[in-house]
């Protein structure tokens, strides 16, 4: 595909806020449409100084086993007749990049950048019935257990409120890798996939679909540039004629314009670009590309590049696909870290090399740990969540981690002010692998991702009466030891 | 109703100071004020910590009665952290000297003793719960009662009326208000010369459509009712539609009164929003499917909310934990325990109706029996609050903005309490009928005024004329459809069929169709796909009263180059091919979408877009131009 050099030099004129100048309206109202508003008190928080501007959320969508991949434990070789109370770990554990640091086999790339990473194991989240995924990624994501009074704000629609976009023209919150149409628990999934109160103008533009991410930002398929520039010259040429034109310094009017041209900015910017995978050098795409989500990690980086604030990538959450292993644990954990490894790795490096990853965070994380088969709670026995139930080993199904367990889980963060090669918190060693000192929780670790963005854990929005807080009731503290 | 330090200080001056005893009201009530109560009392509630009352000092669980050396409550003054002191050294007070926090130690070590009554909460308006009777100003014989009141407001204001529209803009705000839909051009066509037209017969013939009045406000009803289609619950039978009921009963303008019982007593097939949703896994105790009942009954009849009281004492209004539990206990099997911030408390619950001055549910009843008490309640021509809150979310669909508002905190002063109490009467007058209350509405002088040039929220509200309302997401789309003349089929996949959809065998029901006819299928009846939600309409988890009335950016972005508009535009210029010339496409358009007639510029401007023979690209652009119009999507 040829690159299209449409926007600038041939229509300067789209490059720019026209809509609104031309017809001369004035307010400069946020447009926030009555609620939700800031607490009068939301000015006098003093917001932290952030360490970072953009935050990439890798997210390991189904529940990436910990003692599989980041938190290494005794390794038990597959063998048939091995009771499966004697297996922790599938993975024997390989060096790193850092003398104090092991990982599982399998994250080799990964392993040669922990000299850049700060490693949590000990984060943890309470069990909401170990169930419904959906309903832990809601948590995860809002900081809120479902279901909730009011729509919560995913994350990444606080930074976009709070902080908003870093230019003009990118979208401050973008989802890159989930179908959120057309399986199970679709409809779960877009109750936190959301703007939440804060109204769709800081929810996500999603991209479930790396490689045609660049369709986002074009003209409707089967448009070329000229038309679609000279369609939108039409729309500016009626607005100007229109005698109803002495109206439109009303809000709700204004709003319809400013977004139209918001719209046509990016779509006609140079930062539009960033979201045409077939631009990036043929060596480099190769080397992302594991499938959609390596392309989704690159993605992520030309995004951030251009000025994204949050993006998240994920592998994406379909039940009992990918990390949601409720058999055949050990065979699917080895695909997936062969998808996430090298792009992971690549996308860390690119960036450094980039001079951006000290002022880009990037977490790894994921709703919950796995489990062999033990610690059964009632109405939610081990035996029930998998689909290889078994007292020993009979067939390659049942090895690996097969039953959710929240009592802790490893999260990976990069760069954004964060420290290097540092590992934080620990679990037991043995069964069962609960955390066992400094441990973090939803709101500690949201409040350290706040926190590093500039944003304080305390930042708070009314909304029907009730204050909102970024981090729950904004009890989240900031996990000061892992900041540089 | 709560009192404050006065009295409370007289209750004391008789207390002996010989007991060692903590003096509350002399001792610690001095110190929460000055140092607490900015930021924890009163409708202020930081961190969650509200002191208003004892019960919400200890559901924060801050402190530990008779352990003050284990108590945060203490160990937060006394912090070296400043992020963790309090009061926060931000707030330029000075820290606790050691006397005072001696008091509070030993309050704490004593029991915690508070004047019972006592609260640092805010008085507030309550608004009166019975109808009251209106004395309408007087006027010219004939004059709708709203522009009687509306006029006296105004003089009162010293504020001018504003401006009449005219009969086309009147009849295209009236028909996409109570159709969904702009006027048909044949209905432009037949206008009278202006100033002609009969606006009264206008309006009826509008509300004697009834398939089209239905198929509207099945949109309003659908978001207030949470009738999704999919979503949430329906994977395990945790949910169920009401909407064969909800069409048939739009279809019927069933009686406000009688659409109340049997949503709140019901039968068959209206069961589904007393039913709630029915979360899997380990649900907070706010939002069991009892308490649901309760926030959902009070949010969408009653104007109240009971979302706050349902985890703990309101800290906004006076609604109690107590009272959001006699609620669910109405609706609920089981016994309630009260639960206080998921915590439980021992208390048992008690079927009980939240103004008892109307009458209360028998708890030992069995509870369909209990339902049908409460429904009667609900619905008791002495409750003005459930006839106030439905003729101000009326008011509020058509005026774009409520009498109070926001619309579902009915504990909020009115800015004109006439209109609302005469709405209200009007109601019951007319046998609970919601379209002659809209009726009322239209024909007013007050509804057919020019909209305000509104700036973002100006503090305190004064009329000045309708606000603009913004197209719902199904409006815009019928009305697109409308334009260009394409209907969908019925499509099953869109549409719904068999476990979790149905939407049209429950129209072709009501109207006692074998199979569908040409009847257009309209937007509200399909899933909500991504161009619906980019446009606002909500998922039905939570009660929606009210649609953004903002376009955003990323719905703008949807607009200019998301797949489902395109299609439509595509299908639409496929439609319009060579069945007029350009010029006359041009008008027949305007007159469609926007119900005018194109001025000489615009026709110049559009003939650039068009060209001599328009190519169907060159049509489909002329179309999305005009349907990007803020003059398109918003209702003047």
């Amino acid at each position: 595909m040829t690159q299209e050099n449409w926007y600038d030099e041939a229509h300067p004129e789209l490059t720019r806020r026209r809509f609104l100048s031309a017809l001369g309206a004035t307010t400069a109202a946020t447009f926030l449409g009555g609620a939700p508003r800031a607490l009068a008190d939301e000015k006098r928080i003093k917001q932290p100084t952030a360490t970072a501007d953009s935050c990439i959320l890798i997210w390991m969508a189904g529940g990436m086993a910990a003692p599989e991949t980041f938190d290494p434990k005794r390794y038990k070789p597959y063998e048939v007749g091995t009771p499966v109370d004697q297996i922790i770990s599938t993975f024997p554990a390989i060096d790193t990049a850092v003398d104090n640091i092991k990982i599982c086999q399998g994250l080799e790339n990964i392993a040669g950048v922990m000299d850049r990473a700060t490693l949590i194991r000990s984060h943890f989240q309470p069990d909401l019935g170990s169930i419904l995924h959906s309903r832990h990624q809601y948590h995860w994501h809002t900081g809120y257990v479902p279901p909730q009074t009011v729509a919560a704000p995913h994350i990444g629609a606080w930074m976009a409120k709070v902080l908003g976009g870093r230019n003009d023209v990118m979208p401050a919150f973008i989802n890159i890798g989930q179908q959120l149409e057309g399986h199970g628990e679709s409809e779960e999934l877009k109750a936190f996939t959301t703007g939440g109160f804060f109204g769709s103008e800081y929810g996500p533009m999603n991209l479930p679909f790396p490689d045609l991410a660049s369709q986002a930002v074009k003209p409707p398929g089967g448009m070329s540039p000229d038309r679609f520039s000279k369609r939108y010259k039409a729309l500016e040429n009626l607005l100007k004629n229109s005698p109803k034109s002495g109206e439109l310094s009303d809000y709700h009017q204004e709003s319809m314009l400013r977004s139209i041209d918001n719209a046509h900015r990016l779509l006609g910017s140079k930062e539009r670009e960033a979201f045409d995978l077939t631009l990036e050098k043929k060596e480099i795409f190769d080397e992302y590309n594991t499938g959609r989500f390596g392309q989704g990690c690159l993605l992520a980086r030309r995004l951030v590049e251009n000025g994204a604030r949050f993006v998240e990538v994920t592998t994406e959450y379909i039940p009992f696909v990918h990390w949601d292993t409720h058999e055949n644990g050990h065979s699917t954990v080895e695909r997936m870290k062969k998808e996430i490894d090298r792009p992971i790795a690549r996308l860390i490096k690119d960036l450094e090399e980039r001079g951006l990853l000290d002022r880009t965070l990037v977490v790894i994380a994921t709703e919950f740990s796995r489990d062999m088969m033990i610690e059964g709670v009632p109405g939610s026995i081990a035996q029930d969540q998998s689909r290889a139930a078994t007292d020993v080993i009979k067939e390659m199904k049942h090895y690996g981690l097969h039953r959710h367990f929240t009592g802790g889980s490893s999260v990976v963060m990069f760069g954004g002010g964060m420290k290097k090669g540092f590992l934080y918190g620990a679990t037991a060693d043995e069964r069962p692998c609960l955390v066992r000192e400094n441990p973090v929780s939803i709101e500690d670790l949201h409040a350290t991702i706040f926190t590093a963005m500039g944003i304080s854990p305390k930042t708070e929005y009314s909304i029907e009466g009730r204050p909102f807080y970024a981090t729950k009731d904004g009890i989240g503290k900031a996990v000061r030891d892992v900041f540089a | 109703m709560a009192f404050r330090i006065p009295s409370l200080l007289l209750l004391f001056a008789l207390a002996s100071s010989l007991h060692a005893a903590v003096d509350f009201a002399h001792e610690v009530v001095p110190i929460l004020e000055k140092n607490c109560v900015e930021c924890h009392g009163g409708d202020k509630s930081k961190g969650g910590l509200s002191i208003n009352s004892r019960a919400l000092l200890l559901d924060a669980d801050v402190l530990e009665i008779g352990k003050p050396e284990d108590s945060l409550f203490i160990e937060v003054l006394t912090a070296e952290d400043p992020e963790d002191r309090m009061p926060p050294p931000k707030k330029k007070k000075e820290a606790l000297n050691s006397a005072e926090i001696a008091v509070l130690e030993k309050w704490i070590a004593e029991g915690l003793v508070w004047e019972e009554g006592f609260t640092f909460a805010v008085d507030r308006y309550e608004p009166p719960l019975k109808p009251r009777v209106v004395k309408l100003p007087a006027g010219a014989p004939g004059t709708n009662p709203i522009d009687l009141i509306v006029a006296a407001h105004l003089k009162s204001k010293e504020t001018k009326a504003p401006q009449p529209v005219d009969d086309r803009t009147f009849l295209r705000r009236v028909t996409l208000d109570l159709t969904g839909l702009p006027p048909a051009p044949e209905a432009l066509s037949e206008l009278p010369s202006e100033g002609k037209l009969d606006r009264a017969a206008a309006v009826d013939k509008l509300l004697a459509n009834n398939q089209a009045y239905a198929e509207h406000w099945m949109t309003f009803w659908n978001d207030l009712l949470r009738n999704e289609y999919i979503g949430t619950g329906y994977i395990e039978g945790g949910r169920q539609q009401v909407t064969t009921w909800l069409y048939r009963s739009l279809l019927e303008n069933k009686p406000f009164d009688a659409f109340i019982r049997e949503i709140i007593a019901p039968g068959p097939d209206s069961g589904g929003f007393i039913k709630g949703i029915k979360w899997r896994g380990v649900v907070n105790a706010s939002q069991t499917t009892e308490i649901q009942f309760s926030q959902n009954v009070s949010q969408v009849f009653l104007g109240i909310n009971m979302k706050c009281a349902s985890c703990h004492d309101s800290f906004t209004d006076r609604w109690t934990l107590k009272e959001a539990y006699g609620l669910a206990q109405i609706y609920s099997e089981a016994p309630l325990e009260l639960v206080r911030c998921d915590k439980p408390t021992g208390e048992k619950a008690e079927a009980s109706w939240i103004f008892p001055e109307l009458g209360n549910v028998d708890p030992t009843k069995p509870r369909d029996e209990r339902l049908k008490q409460l429904a009667e309640l609900v619905t008791h021509p002495e409750n003005g609050r459930t006839q106030r809150t439905i003729v101000n979310r009326l008011w509020n669909q058509m005026m774009g903005r409520g009498i109070v508002h926001p619309v579902d905190a009915m504990n909020t002063e009115p800015w004109n309490e006439d209109i609302l109490d005469h709405l209200a009467n009007y109601l019951v007058v007319s046998k609970y009928d919601l379209k002659a209350v809209m009726r009322l509405i239209a024909t007013s002088r007050t509804y057919q005024s020019r909209t305000e040039v509104r700036d973002e929220d100006e503090g305190t509200y004064v009329f000045k004329g309708p606000v603009r309302k913004r197209m719902t997401a199904e409006q815009f789309i019928d009305s697109i459809r409308q334009v260009i003349g394409v209907w969908p089929a019925p499509d099953q996949n869109a549409f719904g069929k068999g476990l979790t959809g149905g939407q049209l065998t429950a129209v072709m029901e009501a109207h006692g169709l074998k199979e569908w006819d040409k009847r257009p299928v309209r937007a509200v009846f399909a899933k909500r796909d991504e161009l619906q939600a980019a446009l606002g309409r909500p998922n039905r988890e939570q009660v929606v009263s009210a649609r953004p009335d903002i376009v955003t950016t990323l719905e703008a972005i949807n607009l200019a180059n998301g797949p489902e508009l395109a299609a439509l535009l595509k299908a639409g210029a496929a439609n319009l091919q060579g069945k007029a010339a350009p010029r006359e496409l041009i008008e027949n358009t305007y007159l469609a979408a926007l119900s005018r007639k194109p001025t000489d510029s615009e026709v110049r401007i559009a003939m650039e877009i068009l060209g001599e023979t328009p190519t169907p690209e060159a049509t489909e652009d002329f179309l999305w131009s005009i349907f990007m119009l803020p003059e398109f999507i918003y209702i003047n």
